[in-house]
């Protein structure tokens, strides 16, 4: 779908631009923040889990959701800056004049105020939250607005695939399109030449498509481990050292090792992203669950009775008891018939 | 930041050995109960689940619930279709009918197998359990537990479920702990050390007892209407009292498809009330045979738990029989009767030294 495709028009949105003419606003803001290298910022907002709300309580109640959810935006903006919902109930803006920096603290200010919004149904409150998508422009190399919303739509893909409830920016979508890009077209060229397979078959190239592919979904990454990854740079290191001893016919190999390198490097740049905002999710997961993820390897160095514990000596007695009656019981059991030995 | 394979967050962690890494320690205490199982863990982690396991009868079912398994409320939901095992039975596996003693097995080491991963124990952490078992369990009863067990958790100890309950709250001295299950009721004389066979009597006069006893109250009370021990079970969790002054309680059961109203508080109340005589004379038995000096001590410090200590009226009506019969009396109810066996389970295994748990591995 295109990026900016526009929202239907009963949509939630009163008194702000209509879908077209922000969009014609939007590039031409963007074509000249890009010429006089002002500063943008692209938002893409979207409110989590509305489908599942739009279930339950009915389509008005989503257009209430949505509507609020604008206000928290527009009460976050200044007038020169862009609001317009997309299709799929999606929320874009465009903040020109915005360096990164202040882009980081704008979201997060949305994403408090959406966290208060409340609404009351069926006689349940019901709160809501936002998942979020930053991009700018403060890139070297050249920049569409149409690249922009995808990046901005990258980031936010990770941000609802992490479970909502935060901002991803997302720097290096680009980057990582060009070089995948320019990865096909070699592969392909190598394949043609060698008239067999094309080459960028191997586990590291398919890991690679998953991380830079379309679809970026933690799902995807099932099965794929830092430490593979890790191994594959050693192993292209070691093809390095020996194509630069080489020199003359090892200049060939020593760029093809050498960028591949500069992939997997980058593919832990994004891995170790995805794992960070995965273990942030499960903190917050687990402290909504009243969890703390801590006490279970912190009490190994607290384990048995301190000196200050009450009826001490009476308790060390029991425990000792318990485990003797324990052990005892254990003793009267019949022993444990050996396992057979597992067939190879 | 961790160096684990992105999918392997809910599997355990291996190390080259195949042997669990030894990266933390979480420690459970479970309450194995007939009714209710519950468990308290020290990532405060604290869970409780019906004692019922259910298998898929066929593929259809199996389709349908897109489970090979289910527990709980769930599997009570599902009993049509589903193969339904209540693996425990007085506090222990089921092990009655030969046919079905496998199955219980089975059946009680999924439900384990369920409430520890309940727990929440993170990928490579030991799990160290003290599970409560009735006063009075035999051998074999403790054996099948722990064989259910082992599976599960990484070292495993069994207590007298009363004297968890106990140590839980820090009594200790002189009390007299009555853990009302739905299997058993379970009687624990505390003096300051632990608990012996003399100390401890179980009967067998518990929320099963009183499930059966008002069926046969309500045949009587309500003339021509049908029901099943589910909806009794359900009749007693909302209506059950001992109280002398209660509403009149008033349900509707269906006789002949028709839905038709009958007052049971008789029927309730009376069919509560059995419980209680067989009850004050345990805790005769268990004050005549203590030493004299402290007897009386002993009578006014009655700690109620388990989830039958729920039933309203319980505690004075106990203290009244107790006077009645013994003189006097003092009963007090543990406030979460639900996850008393439980806590107390965890503050042992919390509290037991680590080389202990080590040797029993």
């Amino acid at each position: 779908m295109h990026p900016i495709q526009t929202a239907r028009s009963d949509g939630p949105v009163q008194g702000i631009f209509s879908p077209r003419e922000i969009e014609r606003q939007m590039r031409i803001e963007f074509e000249r923040a890009q010429r006089h290298k002002i500063p943008i910022v692209c938002m893409l907002v979207a409110v989590d889990r509305l489908a599942q709300l739009q279930d339950l309580y009915g389509h008005e109640s989503e257009q209430e959701i949505l509507r609020s959810a604008i206000r928290v935006l527009r009460a976050s903006t200044r007038d020169s800056d862009l609001l317009t919902p997309l299709a799929d109930d999606r929320l874009l803006a465009i903040f020109p004049h915005t360096p990164p920096d202040v882009a980081a603290v704008l979201a997060r200010r949305v994403l408090a105020g959406a966290r208060k919004l409340r609404f009351e149904r069926d006689g349940r409150t019901l709160g809501i939250s936002l998942s979020i998508g930053v991009a700018h422009n403060q890139h070297d190399g050249s920049l569409s607005f149409d690249t922009l919303v995808r990046v901005a739509e990258e980031g936010l893909a990770v941000a609802d695939a992490a479970g909502g409830d935060r901002f991803v920016e997302t720097e290096l979508y680009q980057l990582y399109e060009q070089r995948r890009q320019k990865d096909a077209e070699r592969a392909k060229r190598q394949a043609e030449f060698a008239g067999g397979e094309p080459a960028g078959a191997s586990r590291e190239d398919r890991l690679l498509e998953l991380l830079t592919g379309e679809g970026h979904d933690v799902q995807n990454l099932k099965g794929v481990d830092v430490d593979t990854v890790v191994r594959a740079i050693h192993s292209l290191r070691s093809v390095e050292s020996a194509a630069a001893t080489a020199g003359g016919e090892g200049d060939d190999a020593l760029r093809s090792a050498r960028e591949r390198i500069d992939v997997l490097e980058r593919r832990i740049a994004k891995l170790t992203q995805i794992l960070g905002i995965t273990e942030e999710e499960l903190q917050r997961v687990a402290t909504m669950k009243g969890i703390d993820l801590g006490i279970a390897s912190i009490y190994r160095t607290v384990q048995g009775l301190s000196a200050e514990a009450t009826q001490r000596a009476r308790k060390v007695a029991m425990m000792r008891e318990i485990f003797e009656a324990n052990l005892e019981f254990r003793r009267q059991l019949p022993p444990e018939e050996p396992r057979p030995a597992s067939s190879a | 930041m961790t160096n684990t394979t992105l999918s392997s967050a809910s599997q355990d962690v291996l190390d080259d050995a195949g042997a669990r890494r030894d990266s933390g320690i979480l420690h459970v205490g479970i309450d194995l109960g007939t009714s209710r199982t519950s468990v308290s863990a020290s990532n405060g982690a604290r869970e409780t689940l019906a004692s019922y396991v259910g298998y898929p009868r066929d593929v259809v079912s199996r389709k349908l619930l897109k489970k090979d398994v289910v527990f709980g409320d769930e599997a009570i939901r599902h009993r049509l279709s589903l193969n339904l095992y209540r693996p425990l039975a007085h506090g222990v596996i089921d092990s009655a009918d030969a046919a079905r003693a496998e199955a219980n097995q089975k059946a009680a080491r999924d439900l384990i197998g369920e409430i520890v991963r309940r727990a929440r124990p993170r990928p490579g952490d030991l799990v160290y359990a003290v599970i409560g078992a009735p006063a009075q369990a035999t051998i074999r009863n403790k054996e099948a537990i722990l064989e259910a067990a082992k599976e599960s958790v990484d070292s495993v100890m069994l207590c007298s479920e009363p004297f968890s309950v106990a140590y839980g709250l820090e009594m200790l001295d002189e009390v007299l702990v009555v853990d009302i299950g739905a299997g058993t009721t379970d009687l624990c004389r505390m003096h300051g050390t632990m608990p012996e066979d003399d100390d401890q009597i179980t009967n067998t006069f518990a929320g099963d007892f009183v499930d059966d006893e008002i069926m046969k109250a309500l045949r009587i009370a309500c003339p021509g209407a049908v029901f099943t021990k589910e909806m009794v079970k359900a009749i007693k969790e909302k209506h059950s009292s001992v109280m002398e002054r209660i509403e009149p309680i008033v349900i509707e059961l269906p006789v002949d498809g028709k839905p038709t109203k009958f007052d049971v508080t008789d029927a309730i109340r009376n069919s509560c009330r059995m419980i209680i005589p067989p009850l004050v004379e345990g805790l005769g038995k268990l004050v005549a045979t203590f030493d004299p000096e402290f007897q009386s001590v002993l009578k006014n410090r009655v700690l109620l738990a388990g989830g039958g200590s729920r039933i309203p009226g319980l505690p004075l009506a106990i203290e009244a029989e107790m006077k009645s019969r013994l003189g006097a009396g003092k009963v007090i109810r543990v406030e979460e009767p639900i996850y008393g066996g439980a806590n107390g389970a965890l503050k042992i295994a919390q509290e037991m030294p680590d080389e202990f748990w080590a040797k029993l591995k």
